[in-house]
């Protein structure tokens, strides 16, 4: 197992320092991620949803329905380990 | 060299962090050690994504702090982009966190359920006794 | 109501999978028919989202009013309205043979159950009809954790097959989640159809390359593809009847269907095909998936376990047909997942009620049992016959056109792999067939003493009559399968092929 483990760690590895060459400075403002879609966040979010956290706006604003998505993850979490844990109330249960 | 590493760091640090729990989850016998294999697996993910979204120069977090009310709703005060860092990769990142802490909750009740099966935690030991046992 | 169709298509069972256990724990034998009625409205919102989509063309729909990239995006197509019917046909099928099974295996915990059950279908909902990159892993994560929990309440090796099915499966969600970090960090959008127009500019980084790289091992860990594919034998096998009949045709046909959308979609083919081999590596590692797929399914002796491995072997062959990237071959890909739904739901679902009947469901104790049950065994017989390849079902015409996407691209080897195959397929399904069919146990006594009746000691009726409806889909769908390709698959295949 430990053959296969070093394998796909040098596989993984290589690839990942490959793909390091080609990405933005750390911290540059002017990169693509920064430059595309949030300077509209930063700039718009606090006259049309009057919050002044940004990262609030637009976790329960613009993108809603990822955060319906991330309490419905919870509660199948939930329900999960209620299916598999619950014993029954007299005798074994299993 | 050295510049290649030193301006592209926090990539480095992720890189490694990421072999590490994918060594974890792959290489060792015992089931807890390759759960927390997969939690230091997804927590190098998210650093990675937290750390796009970082500008030099004096970027704070993206609150607005003290102005909020001179600006709210009379007229639009100047809000300079770059004085604020990236607030999308965080609202991504707080998803996934979620997400990471409810697959190790699920994680865990399986284990819960292979201990009541087969009364120990190692890889080699389970599958003696599924050999032994014919299950 | 109509133009909301899109939502109402995930809104109605995640808010049914909210109320399920408030009613279920004060009356349990409300459950099952609310699970049935609430699985009725999706179907309906599927097949108003595809007439729409053949009458007008593809549409969007935007989540709360915000306009992509800011906000979240429906798009609707035709490969998303096809996989659609698909998915909440199979469900409502499923769910309403699932009573008498989920009595036996499980009776103290169907409230639990059917709450997760309707879980699973809103995340394998939610990830089709979506278009936005990171909406797709939230919704995935959804389907994953309810099939986890689902698996590990099965027979004996269950909770360890399980565990090894959710390291494999996180790891898939995470490479996928890295490739699309990757894609944000040189595009700085989320949307599908913005990174795919902002892309082209950008191939030749090696930030892109890697990005692709990672979502297809991600989605091919998901999607069972050879050598990613040790979690599906055991954890599909040992899972209970319901649960597998609902998850083989549907989550790894679901997988493929998100390879399809990165691979044609987000970037767009000649990336694929041209500057790198990666279309060329998906062929030969589908090839390989057949033809080993089908040598384990012939060693097998549990029945659940050899239709396992014909998954892996199946999923080859849809790897095939889009690492061929022509246009028969995409065409008998996207034929071959209906194919796949119908054909694996039925014999999953029949090797479900030998289990009601008999317990277990080793191959050597079938004798006889085509005299005892033989509604299901002939439903069982059609689904071999879609998987060997006989017409009139299904599964001949999806293979025609894989073979004629293998001639197209004049790639011989393949040719000969799909006509082996179906060879090795002929070998396992017929076994089973010959055993139920022909061979009776051996009387005690002399030989001119008559056998004993045998009466016929058929499923419930709640059960029997989900398989006929499977087998009679794959029957239809064989019939008018030039039909569905004219209307609807013609227009998936991108347009420079």
């Amino acid at each position: 197992m430990k053959v296969i483990a070093i394998l796909i760690i040098v596989l993984t590895g290589g690839l990942l320092i490959y793909g390091i060459e080609d990405m933005p400075d750390w911290g540059d403002p002017n990169s693509p991620a920064n430059s595309h879609v949030s300077p509209k966040y930063i700039q718009e979010s606090l006259e049309k949803t009057a919050t002044p956290n940004i990262v609030t706006a637009v976790l329960a604003d613009y993108r809603g329905y990822d955060t319906m998505g991330e309490t419905t993850v919870i509660f199948t979490a939930g329900m999960g380990c209620i299916l598999m844990l619950r014993k029954k109330r007299k005798g074994e249960g299993d | 060299m050295l510049e290649y590493i030193i301006s592209k760091y926090n990539f480095w640090v992720y890189v490694i962090l990421l072999l590490i729990g994918l060594y974890a989850m792959v290489g060792k016998k015992n089931l807890v050690k390759k759960l927390i294999g997969m939690n230091i697996f997804q927590s190098a993910v998210i650093l990675f994504y937290v750390s796009i979204g970082v500008k030099t120069g004096g970027a704070t977090v993206p609150i607005f702090m003290g102005d909020a009310h001179a600006a709210h709703g009379h007229g639009r005060a100047i809000i300079d982009v770059a004085s604020y860092i990236n607030p999308l990769p965080h609202v991504l990142m707080l998803t996934a966190i979620v997400v990471s802490i409810a697959t190790t909750g699920v994680a865990l009740a399986v284990l819960i359920l292979i201990f009541r099966r087969y009364k120990t935690l190692e890889l080699d030991e389970i599958m003696k006794i599924r050999k032994d046992t014919g299950v | 109501m109509a133009t909301h169709f899109p939502a109402l298509l995930i809104v109605i069972p995640l808010i049914s999978a909210l109320f399920v256990p408030v009613i279920g724990w004060w009356k349990k034998g409300l459950c099952y028919p609310l699970v049935v009625a609430v699985l009725v409205v999706p179907l309906i919102s599927a097949l108003g989202i595809l007439n729409r989509v053949i009458e007008s063309g593809p549409f969007s729909y935007y989540l709360g009013g915000w306009a992509p990239p800011w906000g979240i995006e429906y798009a609707l197509d035709y490969l998303n309205g096809f996989v659609l019917v698909i998915i909440t046909a199979i469900s409502l099928i499923v769910s309403i043979y699932s009573k008498k099974s989920v009595e036996k295996e499980m009776p103290e915990k169907v409230v639990p159950f059917y709450t997760l059950f309707l879980l699973l279908v809103t995340g394998l909902l939610g990830i089709v009809v979506t278009g936005d990159l990171f909406n797709v892993f939230v919704f995935l994560e959804i389907a994953s954790l309810s099939c986890y929990a689902l698996m590990a309440i099965g027979r004996d090796g269950a909770p360890l097959a399980t565990y090894r099915y959710i390291m494999m499966g996180t790891v898939g969600a995470s490479f996928y989640l890295l490739g699309v970090g990757y894609l944000y960090i040189v595009t700085g959008s989320l949307n599908m159809a913005n990174v795919s127009e902002l892309l082209p500019s950008l191939y030749d980084s090696k930030v892109v390359l890697t990005a692709g790289i990672f979502m297809i091992v991600g989605i091919g860990l998901k999607m069972a593809l050879y050598p990613l594919h040790a979690w599906a034998p055991n954890a599909y096998a040992d899972a209970p009847s319901a649960v597998s009949g609902l998850v083989a045709p549907l989550m790894t046909k679901v997988a493929a269907y998100m390879m399809i959308r990165v691979m044609f979609t987000v970037f767009k083919p000649v990336f694929f095909i041209e500057l790198t081999p990666v279309t060329t590596i998906l062929t030969w590692l589908a090839a390989v998936a057949i033809i080993l797929g089908s040598i384990y399914a012939i060693a097998q002796t549990d029945l659940k376990k050899m239709l396992c491995y014909s998954v892996v072997a199946q999923i080859g062959y849809i790897a095939l047909g889009i690492g061929l990237a022509n246009k028969s071959g995409l065409t008998g890909a996207v034929l071959h997942i209906l194919n796949e739904a119908f054909t694996k739901g039925c014999v999953f679902l029949v090797a479900g009620a030998i289990v009601y009947k008999m317990g277990a469901c080793n191959i050597n104790e079938f004798k006889d049992l085509y005299r005892k049950m033989p509604f299901t065994m002939s439903a069982f017989l059609i689904g071999a016959f879609s998987m060997v390849g006989i017409p009139p079902t299904c599964g001949f015409f999806s293979k025609i056109y894989l073979i004629m996407g293998a001639i197209t691209a004049e790639k011989w080897v393949f040719v000969v792999v799909l006509l082996f195959s179906s060879i090795l397929n002929v070998i396992y399904f017929f076994r089973v067939i010959q055993i139920a069919t022909f061979e009776t146990p051996m009387p005690d006594y002399g030989r001119d003493k008559p056998y004993d009746p045998v009466y016929m000691d058929e499923v419930p009726l709640s059960m029997l009559i989900p398989i006929q409806v499977m087998a009679a889909g794959i029957l239809l769908s064989g019939i008018f399968s030039s039909k569905i390709i004219s209307t609807v698959i013609q227009f998936v295949i991108p347009v420079d092929f």
